[in-house]
């Protein structure tokens, strides 16, 4: 039960999320939820910064004007600022069918939680100013969408409407996604990529290097849910794979080590993938709270800076 | 042994044995599969062995369902099908004709041999109906009847002179397949195709539907024929002769060239003679005159005999006569040709005559006594008593024979009231009397007079006449100028026959031509009220005779020669009775009477004599239903014969199913229970 002393990042409810209606709901509640909780606004130290002045000419609008200048000098000043980021920012999804899992923890599917944090950082990179673009894979026939990253403030709307309508309908697709990723991106970017990477392919890891290797700055979003991390099943069940469909009697007490092993080993490797690569791995789990995904993205931005 | 139901329908409730799996199979599919991600991380776990749908314990689910067929099985009510009731595949139903001109070169004995050869080997998935084509088709062997029976009954069948109608054989045979079992439904007719039989009733609405017709091949187009029909004999009063004239219809079709004609009357040979059939006219009227007694009954046959004749049946002809039973003619004349003619010294033993007085016409009016015929000219119209009398009679139905002598405004308005507009009287000059132009020569008076023994009625002069319009009446004499000169009224139950002219010289010469006196019997015969009910009949005919009224008879018996045939009730002065399929004379007599009260002659019909046949007769694409493409052929599934619903009921093997139902629900009871026993 929250209570009036806690702050807005104390109060999160996983369920309260999943009950809201409509990804841009969501977007604001992660954000501002998560803003409250910072000490410094974020807005502060990305505003537009001043830079100079120049001599007044007519036709220039004088709101610009610096009076409290012309009152100590009485000369007439324009003042001029400074964009403070030209970084062009690109979210890229995986709409592999294993993104559609939800255990029984989560607030959500993995490509739900992809896809609410997806919408909160555009939210929060077009306050800043910063020019937001989207890679996906769609449709059945899994065809490359791209939107052109942009500053206007309808951006957020089309990448809004562009992210509610993706569905985790495809198979393994985690290395053309980086292939086209690859193929359409053409200068230096920041690439926010949201998948669980579970598609077991050198060809990925392949990807990963090819976006270094063309001065790509990568964050990975691993998006894990709690039963995939931890193996919590007790009951024998028949598992099926959501993308092959194949079968397996697992008997969880007996699996469960092996599971676990096999799947911390996979972690190990990828973690040390991207420390060799430089990018940045952050897992969401999809039971907690996605602000610690947000707090990483902000340190790392300041880094980028 | 084949196997059937009662009750199928309740196999429907097989159905609720799927749902129970069905539902069981579902849940365990949502219930027990993960659908999971990193499955790639299992990879060294066992598939698994079996089925998700797989049922955990085969046996019981198998006795479960056992139990609940059992149980379904008996409420559908089994039962063993005998071995007569086989699937019906077809329906067929054979229509035999028996009409006389089947009989033409024994057609009529050979498709009894045929029927009766298809019931003996039928198969037994076929049904078999017989209906014999007669005057009033019936159903000699009917579906399902025991095939000794029908072949006793179709061995008694015995060709018959009767003529028959296509049509209502083929009725009655669609509604006799409208309730048959066969998935096909056939007709087939046994017969000779004649072609008068398929053209009379063509014009019918279609109603054969998806019934297969198969007709008989003909042979030939027409077959040779002699045969007699149509017998007409009356009698004449010549002088002081009672004469007989008989006419009959000589028909001959083929190659024969001559016929041998013998006519018997009262035992005795009349005529024996052979007539030249060469270049005469298809239809030849044989006549013959010969004197008998007025008072006995007369009985009598024609045959002809020649060659080639394919039909036997139709060379003979019957016929009979009553005595002469003295008429009372009420005369009120003045002609005294008529007054002779009508006088004892000519017509003595024949007619009566009461000649009527003008002035005493009160009297007679006052009187009760009516003459069978009125004879009376038209100048005594202009006395209203003389009109009254006159109606008297026409609305009584006695005869009445009305001589147009004379017209006056009076007598027009009762020439009016009978039907009659006068038009002028026209008056030739001397010398230039029209004569007769046409008489109806098939009318009864005028029949006899084809034959020239009796005069010439050519002869007969007209030269003073009344115009007449008859418009309720038909004229029987034309004269020269198309003038009506004889007319027979319609107007009234009595029989009027109404004269153009009075009978005298000023008028006519008829009076003293030699037709006049045959003539004028011949007339009062037909004037006079007799028994309308016919006398003649074909072979089956049904008659209502009407007995005289105030007699007290309990039945009607009609005899032959030999034996009693018919005893038909009398019922309210009627009694009904069929004519005896033979041709020949019947008398008829009153409960153990022996006296002959009439006498009856059954003749065949004169169609029947004609051999002519159609090969595809029209009339059947007629009476067939045209039904859209595709739907011609019947789709009902092959019914089962019947078997009785108590035969059914008898046999007990729904109580074998509800207790071999109950028993695998015990059995079932107690695996599960050792099944609990065992995982405790």
């Amino acid at each position: 039960m929250p209570t009036a002393t806690q702050t807005l990042s104390e109060r999160f409810d996983p369920k309260m999320l999943a009950a809201l209606e409509g990804l841009d709901f969501k977007a604001r509640y992660v954000m501002e939820g998560f803003l409250s909780g910072l000490h410094d606004s974020p807005f502060h130290g990305f505003s537009v910064e001043f830079s100079d002045y120049r001599n007044y000419q007519p036709g220039d609008d004088l709101r610009h004007l610096d009076w409290r200048l012309y009152a100590r000098s009485d000369r007439l000043c324009i003042k001029r600022y400074m964009q403070e980021t030209n970084a062009r920012f690109y979210i890229v999804c995986d709409t592999s069918a294993s993104m559609r899992y939800q255990g029984g923890a989560a607030w959500g599917s993995k490509l739900e939680c992809a896809k609410v944090l997806a919408a909160a950082l555009t939210w929060f990179l077009l306050k800043q100013n910063d020019a937001a673009g989207m890679v996906t894979l769609s449709g059945e026939r899994e065809v490359p969408e791209f939107i052109r990253p942009s500053q206007r403030p309808n951006q957020f709307g089309l990448m809004l409407r562009q992210l509610e309508s993706l569905r985790a309908t495809g198979g393994a697709c985690l290395s053309r996604l980086l292939q086209d990723t690859i193929r359409l991106l053409h200068r230096r970017s920041v690439i926010l990529f949201f998948s669980d990477l579970l598609e077991p392919s050198d060809d990925v890891a392949m990807g990963f290097k090819q976006l270094r290797f063309h001065g790509h700055e990568v964050i990975i979003f691993q998006v894990l849910d709690r039963d995939e991390t931890e193996f919590p099943f007790t009951e024998s069940r028949l598992f099926e794979d959501l993308e092959t469909g194949e079968r397996r009697m697992v008997t969880p007490a007996a699996a469960r080590e092996s599971y676990l092993a096999r799947f911390n080993a996979f972690m190990d490797a990828h973690r040390e993938l991207f420390r060799s690569l430089e990018m940045t791995h952050c897992v969401v789990r999809t039971d907690e709270n996605p602000w610690r995904a947000l707090a990483l993205f902000l340190e790392e931005r300041k880094r980028l800076k | 042994m084949p196997f059937s139901f009662l009750n199928p329908w309740f196999w429907l409730g097989a159905l609720v044995v799927a749902a129970p799996i069905w539902l069981h199979l579902r849940r365990k599919r949502e219930t027990n599969v993960v659908e999971f991600a990193a499955l790639r991380f299992l990879d060294d776990q066992p598939e698994p062995r079996r089925s998700p749908l797989r049922l955990r314990d085969v046996v019981l689910f198998a006795l479960r369902v056992l139990a609940l067929l059992l149980v379904l099985a008996a409420f559908a009510w089994p039962y063993l099908r005998g071995a007569d009731t086989a699937p019906i595949k077809e329906s067929r139903v054979y229509i035999l004709d028996n009409t006389l001109s089947h009989q033409a070169n024994d057609g009529f004995t050979r498709d009894r041999d045929r029927v009766l050869s298809e019931v003996s080997k039928g198969a037994s998935d076929i049904q078999m109906a017989v209906i014999e084509l007669t005057s009033a088709p019936r159903v000699v062997v009917s579906f399902g009847e025991n095939r000794e029976a029908a072949k006793q009954k179709l061995k008694a069948l015995e060709p018959s002179f009767q003529r028959g109608s296509y049509l209502a054989a083929f009725r009655q045979a669609n509604s006799l397949l409208g309730n048959s079992l066969g998935e096909q439904k056939r007709i087939i007719l046994l017969g000779d195709n004649q072609e008068n039989q398929w053209t009379e009733q063509a014009d019918t609405p279609a109603f054969l539907r998806n019934v297969q017709v198969d007709l008989p091949k003909i042979t030939a187009l027409a077959l040779p024929n002699l045969s007699l029909s149509e017998p007409r004999v009356q009698r004449i009063f010549l002088g002081d002769k009672s004469l007989v004239n008989f006419t009959v219809k000589l028909s001959h079709a083929g190659e024969a060239k001559t016929a041998d004609i013998v006519l018997r009357a009262n035992e005795q040979v009349i005529f024996n003679r052979a007539v030249e059939l060469e270049n005469q006219p298809e239809t030849i009227l044989l006549q013959a005159q010969w004197e008998a007694d007025p008072a006995t009954w007369l009985r009598g046959e024609a045959t002809v005999d020649g060659t080639p004749d394919a039909l036997a049946g139709d060379n003979r002809v019957f016929f009979s006569l009553a005595p002469v039973i003295e008429g009372k003619v009420a005369l009120l004349a003045q002609s005294p040709y008529l007054r002779l003619a009508l006088s004892p010294e000519v017509m003595r033993g024949q007619w009566a005559t009461r000649v009527l007085e003008p002035t005493k016409l009160a009297a007679e009016l006052a009187g009760t006594e009516d003459a069978d015929v009125l004879v009376v000219e038209s100048n005594y119209l202009q006395s209203g008593d003389a009109r009254k009398l006159l109606w008297r009679y026409v609305t009584n139905g006695r005869g009445v024979v009305l001589l147009v002598n004379r017209v006056t405004p009076s007598i027009s308005g009762c020439l009016r009231e009978l039907g009659f507009e006068a038009e002028g009287t026209v008056s030739t000059e001397k010398g230039s009397a029209e004569r007769f132009q046409f008489v109806y020569s098939n009318h009864p008076i005028f029949h006899p007079f084809l034959s020239p023994d009796y005069g010439s009625l050519m002869d007969v002069k007209v030269s003073k006449y009344v115009q007449l319009k008859g418009s309720q009446a038909m004229p029987l004499i034309f004269s020269e100028k198309g003038a009506g000169l004889f007319f027979q009224g319609t107007k009234f139950p009595g029989k009027l026959f109404v004269a153009a002219f009075g009978l005298d010289r000023e008028h006519t010469s008829w009076p003293i031509d030699q037709t006049f006196i045959p003539f004028l019997d011949l007339t009062l015969q037909t004037a006079r009220a007799e028994d309308p009910a016919p006398t003649t009949f074909e072979p089956g005919e049904i008659s209502k005779i009407q007995l005289p009224a105030g007699l007290a008879v309990r039945e009607a018996v009609l005899r032959d020669e030999r034996r009693v045939l018919i005893r038909a009730p009398v019922e309210q002065g009627r009694a009904q009775v069929r004519m005896p399929d033979k041709p020949g004379v019947y008398t008829l007599s009153y409960d153990d009477g022996t006296q002959v009260e009439k006498m009856f002659s059954v003749n065949p019909s004169p169609k029947e004599s004609r051999l002519t046949y159609v090969d595809a007769p029209e009339a059947l694409k007629m009476w067939r239903v045209n039904l859209p493409p595709g739907t011609g052929k019947p789709g009902a599934p092959a019914a089962w014969g019947k078997m009785s619903l108590s035969g059914i009921l008898q046999q007990r093997w729904w109580w074998w199913m509800v207790m071999g139902g109950l028993a695998a629900l015990m059995l079932e009871m107690a695996l599960a229970d050792a099944k609990v026993r065992q995982a405790r």
